[in-house]
C-alpha cells in the first residue's frame, strides 16, 4: 500500500552552501542557507522560477526561516544571532520589517516559529528558554517560559496559536498553553501526566536523545517529535500521551512536516532519506533516496490541486520538488 | 565571588588535572626538571568539560577586569587632561620565584603587597614605557581570552620585541597583572612554555654541531628552536602530520616556526593536520595556516599549504550505529564558532569548507575529539587510509 511521488523539478545549486531551512506560502518557497542571501522561488509555475533574492539578509548565514500560514509574514534567524521579520508588500515583494532583539545578547535566539496570522513569533534559546513575541505590537516579548536549561533545538506553534511546543537537546519536549502562559507538559516533568509522557518516551527510545524537530498537526491535536533517536514519536496534545511510534529511519531525523489534511507526515534525515508516513496506518508509505547528503529540511507545499506536493533541501544545495502520482 | 571561583579552580588543578598530566608526561620519559616546573600551567589546556563552566565564568570575569581598565583609560582620554592610570600591584618579593615557576600562581593575599598606579603621561620615561608594556600585555591577553586561544609568554614577547626588550619583562609583568587581578596567570590565557613535540624520519644538525636523530624517539621530542638549527635532513618523508595532542592545544610560536621551516625547506611534502571537531580545532588549524585567526602578526609564521585531514562531521556521523563520544557545544564553543564565522566572512577568504563545518557544528550542537575516530588500531587504520588518499592526491 505504498504511495508514489514523482520528482517534478529540481532547482540545482539553489544556494552555494547547505540549505538549512525552507518555508512556504500559497505561492512561493523561501530558502535559507549557510550563505547570506535568502531566496524566494515561485511555486505557481512548473519551472519554479526565482522570484526574489534577499541579498545579505544574514551575513553569517541563516539557519531557520519560517512563514505565517497566511503567507504575509516571514521570520529568519541567522548564525550571527539576529532575527529578522519580513512582510510581503502590495507588489508581492518581501521587505524587511524589523528585527527581534533579545536584550543585547547576540545568539540568544535559535529556532523560531510564527503563528498562522503572523502576529506571534515563538523562539528558543541555547539555554532552554522559550519566548513568545508579539510581532505586530512593537515586537515585544509577551511570554517567557523556563525549561531545564537544555538547548532548545526546535519549536512549533499550533495553527490556532494556542500552543507552543519545543524540543530540546536533552530529549525533553515541552508543550505550553499560550492563553494561560503555562506549561502543559514536560518531559521529563513533574506532573503525573508528564511522567507518563516521559516514561513512554524513554521506554520506546531507549535513551533520551536530542529532539531536533517538532510539529503540530494542522488541527492541533497531535504533536510529532523526532531527532537522534531515529524514531518519530506522535503525541496526543490534549492528554500528553504518546499514541504512536514511527520507525524506519536509520539516521538522525532533522525535519518533519504535516500535510495539509493531517493524513501524512513527511520526514527527512541525515542520510538524505525522505519518507512519507500514513498517520492512519502508522506506516511509511514512500521513501526517497535521491541524495545521500543530509536533508536539513522537508516541507509540504500548500495543497493547490488534487494531488499533494512537497519539497526537500539540504547538503546537496538543491531544492527538489515531488508530486503525488495520480491515476496509478 | 571571583575568589570563590578561583579557589575551586585551584583545587581542581592541584588535586586532579595537573597530577594526571604530570604522570602522562613522565611516561614519555623526557621531562627535565625545568619542564616539570611548568606543568601546572599546561594543565589549563586539559581542563575537561566538567571544569569548563567554571572556567568560562572566570574568563568572563577577567575579560571584564581588562575591559574596565580600557574603558577607564578611554574615559580619561575623552575627558581631556586627565592622566591615564593602570592599577598595578607587584608581587611580594618572597613569592616571586615560586610564582614564576608555577603558572597557577597560588596567591597569598595575606602578604603585604604594594598597590601602585602606573600613570601616563609621566615625567619618567621608564614609567611611560612601563605603561605601554602593561597596556600591550593586557591587550594581548584580552585578545587571547576573547578569541578563546591560549598564548605563551614567549608569543607575547615576539608580538612586540622592540617594546618589551627582554623576555623577562613580559614574564614579570604578566605575573604582576595576574596578581593585581587576584587570579592565576593561566586565567589570562597565558601559559609558560613551548610544548610541541615532534617525531619522525629526520635529523637536525644544531649550530653548535650536535646532531639529533628524531627517528629513534617514538614518543617525540620537544620541538627545537628554529634559531638553533643549522640544517635538516629528511629521509623518505612522504607527509607531515600535525596533531592537536590535547584539547585547546593552540600552537606556540616555536612550533609554528618549525613547521614553516619544514614547509619552506621541502615544499613538495604535503602537510596535513588532524584536530578535534570543535571550534578550537578549526581555530588551531587556522592559526597554522593564516597565523592567528585574522590578527596581523609581526612575524610571518603562516603555513598556507597546510591541509585538513580531519576530524570532519562526515568522519563520524555517517554511520548507522550509535555514535559514541559525541559532546555538546558549550556556550563558549558557540560563541567562538560564531566569532570565527564572522571573521571568515569579513575577510572574504578562508575555506568554504571550514565555514560549513562551523555552521554544521552550530546546527547540530555537537563536537567530537580525535578519539571519536577510534583508539589505537582503529585510529591507525583511519590515518593510513586518509594519509594514503592525501599523499596520492598531492602527487597528481
Amino acid at each position: 500500500m505504498s504511495k508514489q511521488y514523482l520528482t517534478t523539478h529540481t532547482i540545482d545549486d539553489a544556494h552555494v552552501t547547505d540549505i538549512f531551512s525552507l518555508a512556504v506560502t500559497p505561492t512561493q518557497i523561501l530558502s535559507a542557507s549557510g550563505a547570506s542571501s535568502i531566496k524566494v522561488h515561485s511555486t505557481t509555475s512548473p519551472d519554479i522560477p526565482l522570484a526574489q533574492t534577499l541579498s545579505g539578509a544574514h551575513k553569517l548565514g541563516c539557519h531557520h526561516i519560517v512563514t505565517s500560514r497566511n503567507g504575509r509574514k516571514a521570520a529568519s534567524a541567522g548564525f550571527g544571532g539576529e532575527v529578522k521579520i519580513w512582510s510581503i508588500s502590495e507588489s508581492g515583494e518581501w521587505v524587511e520589517e524589523g528585527k527581534i532583539e533579545d536584550g543585547n545578547k547576540a545568539g540568544e535566539i535559535w529556532a523560531v516559529a510564527l503563528s498562522e496570522d503572523g502576529q506571534f513569533l515563538a523562539s528558543t534559546t541555547y539555554d532552554g528558554r522559550i519566548n513568545v513575541w508579539d510581532v505586530v505590537a512593537g515586537r515585544k516579548k509577551i511570554r517567557e517560559y523556563e525549561t531545564k536549561g537544555s538547548f532548545g533545538m526546535c519549536i512549533d506553534m499550533s495553527r490556532d496559536g494556542r500552543f507552543t511546543a519545543s524540543g530540546h537537546e536533552n530529549g525533553g519536549v515541552y508543550v505550553f498553553n499560550n492563553d494561560t502562559g503555562r506549561m502543559l507538559y514536560s518531559l521529563p516533568g513533574k506532573s503525573s501526566l508528564a511522567f507518563d509522557f516521559y516514561t513512554t518516551y524513554s521506554q520506546t527510545l531507549g535513551l533520551v536523545k536530542p529532539v531536533r524537530t517538532v510539529a503540530f498537526s494542522p488541527a492541533g491535536t497531535r504533536l510529532a517529535a523526532a531527532g537522534d533517536a531515529r524514531v518519530i514519536a506522535l503525541y496526543d496534545v490534549q492528554h500528553g500521551e504518546q499514541v504512536a511510534n514511527l520507525t524506519g529511519h536509520s539516521a538522525w531525523i532533522f525535519s518533519v512536516d504535516w500535510s495539509d489534511t493531517g493524513e501524512y507526515l513527511l520526514s527527512g534525515s541525515f542520510d538524505g532519506k525522505g519518507k512519507v508516513w500514513s498517520i492512519d496506518r502508522r506506516a511509511c508509505v514512500a521513501t526517497h533516496s535521491e541524495t545521500d547528503k543530509t536533508l536539513w529540511c522537508v516541507k509540504w507545499l500548500p495543497k493547490t490541486g488534487k494531488s499533494e506536493a512537497f519539497a526537500t533541501a539540504g547538503a546537496n544545495r538543491s531544492i527538489s520538488f515531488y508530486r503525488e502520482a495520480t491515476g496509478g | 565571588m571571583d575568589f570563590d571561583l578561583l579557589s575551586g579552580f585551584h583545587d581542581g588543578h592541584q588535586d586532579g588535572t595537573s597530577h594526571q598530566l604530570l604522570s602522562n608526561l613522565q611516561s614519555r620519559g623526557r621531562l627535565t626538571h625545568e619542564q616539570s616546573a611548568e606543568v601546572p600551567s599546561l594543565a589549563h589546556d586539559v581542563l575537561d568539560g566538567s571544569l569548563r563552566p567554571l572556567d568560562s565564568n572566570q574568563v568572563g570575569a577577567v575579560i571584564n577586569k581588562i575591559e574596565d581598565i580600557f574603558e577607564a583609560i578611554a574615559d580619561c582620554i575623552l575627558d581631556e587632561g586627565k592622566e591615564l592610570v593602570i592599577p598595578f600591584k607587584t608581587r611580594p618579593k618572597k613569592k616571586t620565584t615560586t610564582n614564576d615557576r608555577d603558572g597557577s600562581s597560588k596567591i597569598n593575599r595575606s602578604l603585604n603587597s604594594e598597590a601602585q598606579k602606573v600613570v601616563f603621561p609621566s615625567k619618567s620615561p621608564q614609567e611611560a614605557w612601563k605603561f605601554t608594556a602593561l597596556l600591550r600585555i593586557l591587550e594581548l591577553s584580552h585578545e587571547a581570552l576573547v578569541t578563546g586561544t591560549v598564548t605563551t609568554k614567549r608569543d607575547i614577547y615576539y608580538r612586540d620585541p622592540e617594546l618589551f626588550m627582554r623576555q623577562a619583562v613580559v614574564d614579570r609583568y604578566i605575573d604582576d597583572i595576574a596578581y593585581t587581578f587576584g587570579v592565576g596567570r593561566d586565567a589570562l590565557n597565558v601559559v609558560a612554555a613551548a610544548k610541541g613535540l615532534v617525531a619522525g624520519s629526520f635529523s637536525i644538525k644544531r649550530k653548535e654541531d650536535s646532531i639529533i636523530d628524531y627517528s629513534i624517539e617514538s614518543e617525540g621530542i620537544l620541538i627545537p628552536g628554529v634559531k638553533e638549527i643549522e640544517s635538516i635532513w629528511m629521509f623518505d618523508v612522504r607527509w607531515i602530520l600535525v596533531i592537536e595532542k590535547e584539547a585547546k592545544g593552540y600552537p606556540d610560536i616555536q612550533t609554528r616556526q618549525f613547521l614553516r621551516l619544514l614547509s619552506r625547506h621541502r615544499p613538495e611534502i604535503p602537510i596535513l593536520t588532524l584536530v578535534d571537531f570543535d571550534p578550537d580545532g578549526i581555530g588551531i588549524m587556522s592559526t597554522y595556516k593564516y597565523c592567528s585567526m585574522g590578527l596581523a602578526h609581526e612575524i610571518n609564521l603562516a603555513v598556507p599549504s597546510i591541509r585538513w585531514l580531519g576530524v570532519r562531521s562526515c568522519d563520524f556521523l555517517n554511520t548507522k550505529h550509535e555514535i559514541q563520544g559525541l559532546l555538546s557545544l558549550t556556550a563558549r564553543d558557540r560563541k567562538i564558532a560564531m566569532k570565527m564565522l564572522g571573521k571568515s566572512i569579513a575577510e572574504e577568504e578562508r575555506d568554504e569548507e571550514w565555514r560549513r563545518e562551523l555552521q554544521i557544528m552550530l546546527m547540530m550542537n555537537v563536537k567530537a575529539e580525535i578519539q571519536i575516530l577510534g583508539n589505537g588500531e582503529a585510529l591507525g587504520d583511519w590515518l593510513d587510509k586518509k594519509l594514503l588518499e592525501a599523499t596520492w592526491s598531492a602527487g597528481e
